[in-house]
């Protein structure tokens, strides 16, 4: 465990995913709420990049761009594979020895899941599965040059949230963002980047198999996520993905389970009874679709309902949403 | 192989089965593993007599045993204090691998399997959709990220925590087992008394103040969702 002074010191460290050469749309808008934080706050924002070769100097500036005031490289063997604890925890953990946090903020749909909750119990700090970065309403430094900045999360049962607040816990907070949409350039390309450079692990104690293209990445990274029960009838699944603009994903509630447990969007739509187990962050959006029937309102987390009889009142009402999603291409933005 | 399943007691629901919805994941996978390897699948779960639910289903479906944690309020500890303690017990068990639900500790958080692997020293793996035997010392999984969905061979020991599978598992069967027989198991490691009296549920509750608006087409919806 991080003593606690050390673990005070006003570091934002933000893990980046990459694919396919570049981060992902969700790492640079967590970059950019650490941007946002910053000022007040008086953190340091670190994007956290571990990669198997040399880091990109373009890639160094658009995460410098996107709000990164440094990027730390953590630069061996396999940190180029999609990450696990085992292969990239110890990676991880050598980043965090150089820059102890205050607050850690995985991305949402990337390393988040296999990294966070290992992160946390190492650092002996909380973890929130899926959280807002807030700003606090004092803006009194607590301490030397750290101002109130807390992320907050859904407790389970979507009845009230919890907030992580590292200086009140005495501990670093580590969190999984949502997905936000485009980020806002507000930090500058000339970034300094720092190299650790990491000894693989002796035995990891695992090998890959088998890999191929994983067909519901798209749900994981979302913004704006739809998630369609089967039972709600053939054709729903295949006309409001269709209909879907830019930013909005369509996926299958069963087909499209394991993505759905990583997603965090800002905008859910649940159609059909499946689907609203997810509740996001507390600034997600709810929505869902619901045939009538047994339906529960109490035990729905939506925050705007819809109720429609079953049969060609669902079909109609299908129509209507696939006509209707065009406005919602700009609501996974952060207000 | 010696399978031990950590499962959560979920909040009372009359039209729920009683388990997690990971955690049914994670018994069906750890009784199709145990028969497999002809080994043995002991089900374990923290908590009080009232919440020995979980533990009953995993004895009718054909868990080997079953096993509740008492004497502490389990429900007011953190994720590092569960994982602890479920570690202790499962140490005391023995296990070359545990399964738990990805997300079915109180807050839905998934911390509570990396937590109990980091007390245990084992290998941890979140968010396993496929599990496999691969002779005594390792099992096969399938995993998602970065991209990529990936099939790995881990060496045991391990812990890995399981998501609800894109192949829906069907429910464990009604095979053997006496719901009666939950064995009690209280830890007396002095270890983990001190960091349960050091450690409180992290977090300070808030009240949430939004409700449910409800709305009377798609397009009503849709501008609702929009609006912020």
């Amino acid at each position: 465990m991080i003593p606690l002074r050390e673990a005070h010191l006003p570091n934002l460290l933000v893990p980046i995913d990459i694919q396919d050469g570049l981060p992902t749309a969700p790492s640079l808008f967590a970059l950019s709420e650490g941007r946002r934080v910053a000022h007040t706050a008086g953190v340091t924002v670190f994007a956290v990049v571990m990669t198997d070769r040399h880091l990109d100097d373009a890639l160094a500036a658009q995460l410098g761009r996107a709000g990164a005031d440094k990027v730390l490289a953590c630069e061996g063997p396999g940190l180029g594979a999609p990450p696990l604890d085992l292969t990239h925890g110890p990676a991880l953990y050598a980043a965090v020895e150089r820059i102890p946090p205050l607050l850690v903020l995985f991305p949402a749909g990337g390393a988040g899941p296999q990294l966070g909750p290992g992160l946390a119990s190492r650092l002996g700090g909380a973890f929130a599965a899926s959280a807002d970065l807030e700003l606090g309403e004092a803006l009194t430094p607590l301490a030397d040059g750290v101002g109130r900045v807390f992320v907050r999360r859904w407790r389970a049962d979507r009845t009230s949230y919890r907030r992580l607040d590292p200086v009140e816990l005495e501990r670093p907070v580590v969190a999984i963002l949502p997905a936000g949409g485009a980020p806002a350039d507000h930090g500058s390309g000339a970034v300094d980047v720092e190299v650790i450079t990491c000894v693989p692990p002796a035995k990891v104690g695992v090998v890959e198999l088998a890999s191929e293209v994983d067909d519901l990445a798209a749900a994981a990274l979302a913004p704006i996520l739809i998630v369609v029960d089967p039972a709600v009838g053939e054709g729903a699944l295949a006309r409001l993905s269709a209909a879907a603009p830019a930013g909005v994903t369509v996926v299958d509630a069963v087909a499209g389970a394991p993505a759905i447990a990583t997603a965090v969007p800002r905008v859910v739509i649940a159609v059909g009874a499946r689907g609203t187990v997810i509740s996001g962050t507390p600034r997600s959006r709810v929505g869902a679709v619901l045939a009538a029937g047994p339906a529960r309102p109490g035990k729905t987390p939506a925050d705007v309902l819809l109720r429609v009889a079953e049969g060609d009142a669902t079909k109609a009402t299908i129509d209507d949403l696939c006509a209707s999603l065009a406005a919602l291409a700009g609501a996974g933005q952060p207000s | 192989m010696n399978i031990v399943v950590c499962l959560h007691a979920p909040p009372p629901d009359p039209d729920g089965t009683g388990l997690g919805r990971d955690d049914t994941h994670a018994l069906a996978q750890g009784l199709a593993l145990a028969d497999a390897t002809d080994g043995k699948m002991v089900a374990l779960l923290a908590g009080t007599s009232h919440e020995s639910g979980p533990l009953q289903r995993a004895l009718v479906a054909g868990a080997s045993r079953a096993v509740r944690l008492g004497g502490e309020d389990y429900a007011s500890v953190d994720f590092h204090t569960l994982g602890q303690a479920l570690a202790s017990g499962i140490k005391r068990i023995g296990a070359d691998l545990v399964l738990a639900g990805a997300r079915s500790d109180d807050e839905g958080l998934g911390a509570v399997p990396a937590a109990a692997a980091r007390n245990l020293g084992f290998a941890y793996i979140a968010r396993v959709e496929e599990l496999a035997a691969a002779g005594p010392r390792a099992v096969e999984v399938v995993v998602r990220g970065g991209g990529r969905k990936r099939r790995l061979r881990v060496d045991l020991p391990a812990v890995l925590s399981i998501v609800g599978a894109t192949r829906a598992l069907p429910p464990p069967s009604d095979r053997t087992g006496n719901p009666s027989e939950v064995e009690l198991m209280t830890l007396n490691d002095p270890e983990t008394t001190v960091v349960r009296r050091r450690t409180e549920l992290l977090g300070k509750p808030e009240p949430a103040s939004r409700g449910t608006e409800e709305v009377a087409s798609a397009a009503a919806l849709v501008t609702a969702l929009a609006r912020r």
